[in-house]
């Protein structure tokens, strides 16, 4: 899906995750629940996930967007390091 | 990708498309209540629950009727693996629990799975050990041989 296409919850998710997440390479929203915002999925990769657990990682995107969170249905979360 | 896990990971995504629960932020008003004491919701209630069996799952439903898709994700890639002598609880049985598991772990989300008492991660984290190999040494380590693993063995002798 191209940039321009990002519904407002998408955008404003992945502005959060960009702030708290200055050394992101990639970051990629979206919203699974047909535009409504209850439910998201997202990818993240950055150099900050490297030598965490993955329980650990997806700790750090939930405190990152636990605001976002108390409006969501649910999400899913991939965090990847860079190659 | 083995025969085997690949339908797995597709019945795990698909099981996932499920329907879709009350809000995450509803499971936060449970009356201004002290966590404290003996309430189910309590910390030290949900560490009982957590010791109570090698495997433990927080869900909504239960494994025979799960009422949500990442909840049956997980009940699905569990049965995948042959392992059904579990610890099951449905949290939308209880808001106090529902909440107070959310605390404990730190996590906003359920479903939640525990391996010998420890926080894994929710449906996501089991799907992608289910398919990197990590939930068979997991298993083994709490004395639990996948069922996989002789799936595989059947694979390789035909």
């Amino acid at each position: 899906r191209s940039f321009s296409s990002q519904t407002d919850g998408e955008a404003r998710v992945t502005r959060v995750l960009r702030e708290k997440f200055p050394r992101a390479s990639a970051i990629k929203v979206v919203d699974i629940s047909g535009g409504c915002g209850a439910m998201y999925e997202i990818h993240i990769e950055s150099e900050e996930f490297r030598e965490k657990r993955t329980v650990q990682q997806h700790q750090m995107v939930n405190q990152a967007l636990s605001e976002e969170i108390k409006n969501m249905h649910g999400l899913r979360i991939f965090t990847s390091t860079p190659k | 990708m083995s025969v085997v896990v690949r339908a797995a990971w597709r019945l795990g995504a698909a099981a996932v498309r499920g329907r879709a629960g009350r809000p995450l932020s509803q499971a936060a008003t449970s009356g201004g209540e002290a966590e404290g004491g003996g309430g189910s919701g309590s910390r030290e209630a949900v560490e009982r629950l957590v010791r109570e069996h090698p495997v433990v799952v927080f869900m909504k439903g239960s494994p025979e009727q799960p009422l949500c898709g990442f909840s049956n994700a997980v009940v699905q890639i569990l049965r995948l693996h042959g392992v059904e002598d579990y610890r099951a609880h449905d949290v939308l049985q209880d808001p106090d629990l529902r909440q107070g598991i959310k605390n404990y772990s730190n996590w906003p989300t359920i479903p939640q799975v525990y391996l010998n008492g420890e926080f894994v991660g929710g449906c996501d984290i089991l799907l992608q050990m289910h398919q990197n190999g990590d939930l068979v040494e997991e298993l083994k380590k709490l004395g639990i041989r996948s069922a996989l693993l002789d799936a595989e063995k059947d694979q390789d002798k035909k």
